[in-house]
């Protein structure tokens, strides 16, 4: 029996797999891309089968590179992952560092601490929509109508009415809106991510080293030193890991953006390609073969840093 | 450690009152889901039963009735438990393969595999729905299993490979001269020996499965609809239907997050692919 021909055979299955699936649809959208692809087309219905007698060049590129929904596409991607990460590290770092140290109930604490992360994302964005964020029957409309009442009752008061009867009204935000619903995004992924960088951080906590903390200690370190010149260094590789994994996960954000708001004022890549791909599936591809290269540049560096702790 | 312990008394209650009050405001929004599936659909929403209600399964009976809850949950498993089945049949012996016999292209192949899984789907989402109709296979439970072990297989390799290595070679190797061939090898030395990792690689690919909420919405329409796609369609029930949302959605995520609790550790590998130890 060979020494190499084992290995590889075993190893096969799961490599055809996967070339398989990555190979064969991503080659559909890349000549897809290239050709003008509709599903409806009345004028011209040679457009609705795909063929190379339709070849476009560029032009779907062209198209999508002048659309304006791509560059706010690109914007909003942008703007919700960059949110949930700044938030989720630091929520994640303080979290982490407050229940490093043995408390009673600790054990409770990360249990509860952890619950969001396994809640599937179509029931966070239910939950949070409905249940905590509805501006007239969630939690936040109900807080701000006993806010409300409160006020109005006690400017009937005696002597403090006065100093109440200044007080305004106040509004409950309808997070479903075009300026507010990219905000809801960000809060429910938040909650939803924050466990997991927590878990991360906490894992990684562990195997600092305890007697250099001594050594600091003893030379009058106080806790914000400790912290900013050994806590901190030592987290910088998870949190480049937790900052990577997040953001190839969140530029694919989709059942949220989709229960929210039905993309309304924050579609983000995925959403602007699930829309064109109800017809236009030139444009679809396009915009697909960006979202790619995006997730590629964040990928790269996720790789390598992977890459560096493998087969130590 | 007497120095660590120098901090004040003062100092270490205020430090586990904070982490408590933070621990219970991430729970919070999950007590909440829970405690509206027990009110009913009208009292769900007035404000005089906001905590003081009179408790009802009626949501919880009428599940079915309301939501067709069990044919999605079927669904659910059926579709995780296979997808998970067929990801370990595939992973185990290629993680066995790169554990035991590495070879110079081991590690490429590992990142290679790694890559696939950060393609972000939506690209592909039009070919995927064009294959899948041409060949008759949209809204079945073999495409959902197949694209839910495809998309889980480089971390479940990643995670046995992790596992498979701390296993001392010597070990495999007495197996060999034992005369004992590679599937023996795999099924009485290697399963028993790496048992531990392999059920929380197996744990964790079942929730990764369970909770994957884009093929599983964009490929079904009802036959092989899951429990992702069914909250989706549920999004705006506009007030009315808190009580028996929230039941549903209690049936749905109750089983994960109790199944998650369990394997905290195993996340921090399988998500990080062994990056942070």
């Amino acid at each position: 029996m060979s020494d190499r021909r084992l290995p590889r055979l075993l190893q096969s299955p799961a490599v055809i797999l996967l070339l398989i699936w990555m190979l064969i649809p991503l080659g559909m959208t890349l000549y897809f891309s290239f050709i003008r692809y509709v599903l409806n087309s009345l004028r011209r219905p040679e457009w609705t089968k795909p063929a190379l007698s339709n070849w476009r060049g560029f032009g779907n590129y062209e198209f999508v590179l002048e659309n304006k929904d791509f560059l706010l596409a690109i914007q909003n991607s942008l703007f919700i992952v960059c949110s949930i990460l700044f938030l989720t590290v630091i929520l994640g770092v303080l979290i982490a560092v407050l229940i490093n140290k043995a408390f009673p109930g600790r054990g409770i604490v990360r249990v509860l601490l952890i619950s969001p992360f396994f809640v599937m994302p179509a029931v966070n964005a239910v939950l949070w929509i409905n249940m905590i964020l509805d501006p007239v029957l969630g939690l936040q409309g109900l807080a701000v109508a006993g806010i409300n009442d409160l006020i109005s009752s006690l400017q009937n008061a005696p002597v403090v009415g006065w100093f109440f009867s200044l007080w305004p009204q106040f509004e409950p935000i309808s997070f479903r809106a075009t300026q507010t619903s990219a905000i809801a995004v960000i809060m429910m992924v938040t909650w939803q991510w924050t466990p997991f960088a927590v878990l991360i951080f906490m894992t990684s906590l562990q195997s600092e080293d305890q007697q250099q903390k001594e050594a600091a200690i003893l030379d009058g370190a106080g806790a914000w030193s400790q912290f900013r010149f050994l806590t901190l260094p030592h987290l910088a590789r998870p949190i480049a890991i937790v900052v990577m994994i997040q953001a190839i996960f969140h530029l694919s954000l989709y059942a949220e953006i989709e229960i929210v708001s039905r993309g309304n004022g924050n579609k983000n890549l995925p959403y602007l390609i699930g829309e064109f791909a109800n017809n236009n599936i030139g444009a679809a591809s396009a915009t697909g073969i960006f979202a790619v290269i995006l997730a590629n540049i964040v990928a790269i560096f996720l790789l390598r840093m992977i890459g560096k702790t493998l087969m130590e | 450690m007497a120095i660590v312990a120098q901090s004040s008394k003062y100092g270490r209650v205020s430090r586990a009152t904070l982490a408590w009050v933070v621990g219970l405001l991430f729970f919070f929004p999950i007590f909440w889901m829970v405690l509206t599936s027990f009110k009913t659909d009208a009292d769900a929403v007035k404000p005089e039963y906001l905590l003081f209600f009179q408790p009802t399964l009626e949501n919880y009976l009428n599940m079915t009735e309301n939501y067709d809850y069990w044919r999605f949950a079927r669904n659910s498993v059926i579709t995780a438990v296979f997808a998970t089945i067929f990801a370990l049949a595939v992973g185990i012996p290629c993680a066995y393969a790169m554990a035991f016999n590495p070879s110079r292209a081991t590690k490429d192949v590992l990142m290679w595999m790694l890559s696939t899984k950060m393609l972000p789907a939506a690209a592909v989402l039009y070919p995927m729905t064009f294959l899948t109709k041409s060949m008759g296979l949209f809204d079945t439970h073999f495409l959902i299993i197949v694209v839910l072990m495809l998309i889980n297989l480089p971390i479940v390799i990643w995670m046995l490979f992790t596992y498979f290595k701390e296993i001392p070679k010597e070990i495999i190797e007495a197996g060999q001269m034992d005369g004992v061939n590679t599937w023996g090898e795999i099924r009485e030395i290697l399963i028993p020996l790496a048992w531990g990792g392999i059920a929380s690689t197996a744990l964790l690919c079942f929730i990764f499965c369970w909770n994957e909420a884009y093929w599983t919405v964009r490929l079904t329409t009802t036959e092989a609809a899951t429990l992702s796609k069914l909250i989706e369609g549920n999004r705006a029930p506009e007030g009315l239907f808190f009580g028996r949302l929230s039941a549903v959605s209690t049936a749905a995520v109750g089983p994960i997050v109790v199944l998650g609790w369990f394997c905290q550790k195993q996340l921090v590998q399988g998500l990080t692919f062994g990056a942070v130890k």
